[in-house]
């Protein structure tokens, strides 16, 4: 039932997407870990090696990093993660401000833009229009102890490995929360 | 001990009231460099052993991914005579935890070397960064703890004693237990503004080893300073001394050591 339902969900969205215009706009990413700021030009080094990143501006006393991203091409927010595990580090925090376009979150909080599922855990049935910004709190996005908290209050296995089935197909699913 | 009881109370509250670092002069800490980079770099140790000599060791720095990274270095030096190539180095450090939280990390890592050195042994102390041919394994664990960095490592080291360098009447270790306590922190900047601001940390570590064969131990001390520029750069200075116990004929027991390093982030593909 929850397959035919995601099938029916992705079918409509995937019908009426229109031509690809970038959806997340900024994201601020708190690293942890970083001590100095020779591993904050490593760490910033290695995000702009990233194709769709556009600039990087780190506030250094606060070990954020500001991306902003180019408009045309789509974000891949695990190589986020990826580069900023590569440089010695780890993801405290991560909102994103995404822009919404009549974005339908349907009852069990899922929404799909541009391919991409997002699983609100604070928001359901209801449309989300303009720009929100979103923390993804997915394993290695928010601190593992944060992480061991909120799977234990979510109980969902696909929180736990941010896959699900999605119209038959095992998708990566972003765990949100506004 | 009552050195490393005073040592641990000024490790302990300056560390609480400044920024802590890990870029240790005399150690590695467990963290690695970022993926993909290189590091260059060029020490000179100064040697005071009765007479002073030199030794000035290239290195070249590289990390594969986000755990594995490895030096290679080569040793020069003055103290069998002739300034001459004596020697070489392998190590490795595969970083195996990592556990990073707002304002704490802890990361383990293992590391190994094998070196090589064409010298006549003339002391119980294994080097293998320069004074002997030799294996070394051993953990390293580094802390950072609100604004308080430790590191920790143990290693085992063994010599290849060849019978050519064996000089009669010198004691000869085949194997050495080696441990470092180390602590560092930020001094400059208060507030950073940019990557170009200069920063200064400075350093302490504990150094010893131990000849499970006899019992000989020594510890020394070694403060450093070091400096930062463009976040790139690396400049470092320290000295280190002998504290307690003692091994015959000790080369490093009363040394001060100059490194240059430079970083390039992200060049390897």
């Amino acid at each position: 039932m929850k397959t035919f339902r995601y099938f029916i969900i992705f079918s409509a969205l995937f019908i009426s997407r229109i031509a690809f215009a970038q959806q997340i706009t900024k994201a601020e990413v708190q690293v942890n870990g970083l001590t100095c700021s020779m591993c904050s030009r490593a760490t910033e080094t290695s995000l702009k090696s990233l194709g769709f990143i556009a600039s990087v501006t780190p506030d250094l006393n606060r070990n954020v990093f500001v991306l902003s991203f180019k408009a045309d091409q789509p974000v891949d927010i695990d190589e986020i993660k990826d580069k900023i595990q590569d440089a010695g580090f780890s993801i405290g925090d991560l909102s994103a401000t995404m822009n919404f376009k009549n974005t339908a979150v349907d009852a069990e909080g899922i929404a799909q833009v541009d391919g991409n599922v997002y699983q609100f855990t604070n928001a359901k049935s209801k449309t989300l229009d303009g720009p929100v910004t979103a923390q993804v709190i997915d394993k290695d996005f928010i601190t593992s102890s944060a992480f061991k908290k909120k799977a234990a209050e979510l109980k969902s296995p696909a929180y736990l490995t941010g896959k699900g089935v999605v119209a038959g197909k095992e998708t990566r699913i972003f765990h949100l929360s506004i | 001990m009552k050195y490393i009881l005073i040592t641990a109370v000024l490790l302990l509250t300056t560390g609480l009231y400044s920024q802590a670092q890990e870029l240790y002069v005399f150690t590695e800490p467990a963290s690695n460099m970022a993926a993909k980079s290189i590091g260059i770099r060029v020490t000179n140790e100064g040697i005071f052993n009765g007479m002073s000599m030199n030794r000035t060791i290239p290195e070249a720095m590289l990390s594969f991914n986000k755990n594995l990274m490895t030096h290679v270095q080569g040793f020069f030096s003055d103290m069998d005579g002739k300034y001459r190539l004596e020697g070489g180095s392998v190590y490795a450090k595969y970083r195996f935890l990592s556990v990073d939280g707002t304002q704490r990390h802890l990361r383990a890592a293992a590391f190994g070397r094998l070196s090589t050195s064409k010298r006549p042994v003339y002391t119980e102390d294994i080097n293998l960064e320069g004074d002997n041919s030799g294996v070394q394994g051993g953990i390293v664990v580094t802390q950072l703890l609100h604004k308080l960095a430790l590191s920790g490592t143990v290693a085992y080291n063994k010599a290849f004693v060849s019978d050519s360098r064996k000089l009669i009447g010198i004691p000869q270790a085949d194997q050495l237990v080696s441990y470092s306590l180390s602590s560092g922190y930020l001094v400059l900047p208060v507030i950073y503004k940019n990557y170009n601001q200069p920063n200064f940390n400075v350093y302490f570590e504990m150094l010893g080893k131990t000849n499970p064969d006899n019992g000989n131990t020594y510890l020394d001390f070694a403060p450093a300073i070091q400096a930062i520029i463009n976040s790139r750069t690396r400049i470092d200075l320290g000295y280190r001394f002998q504290v307690a116990g003692d091994m015959p004929g000790r080369y490093n027991k009363n040394m001060y050591l100059l490194r240059a390093e430079f970083n390039f982030f992200n060049v390897l593909k």
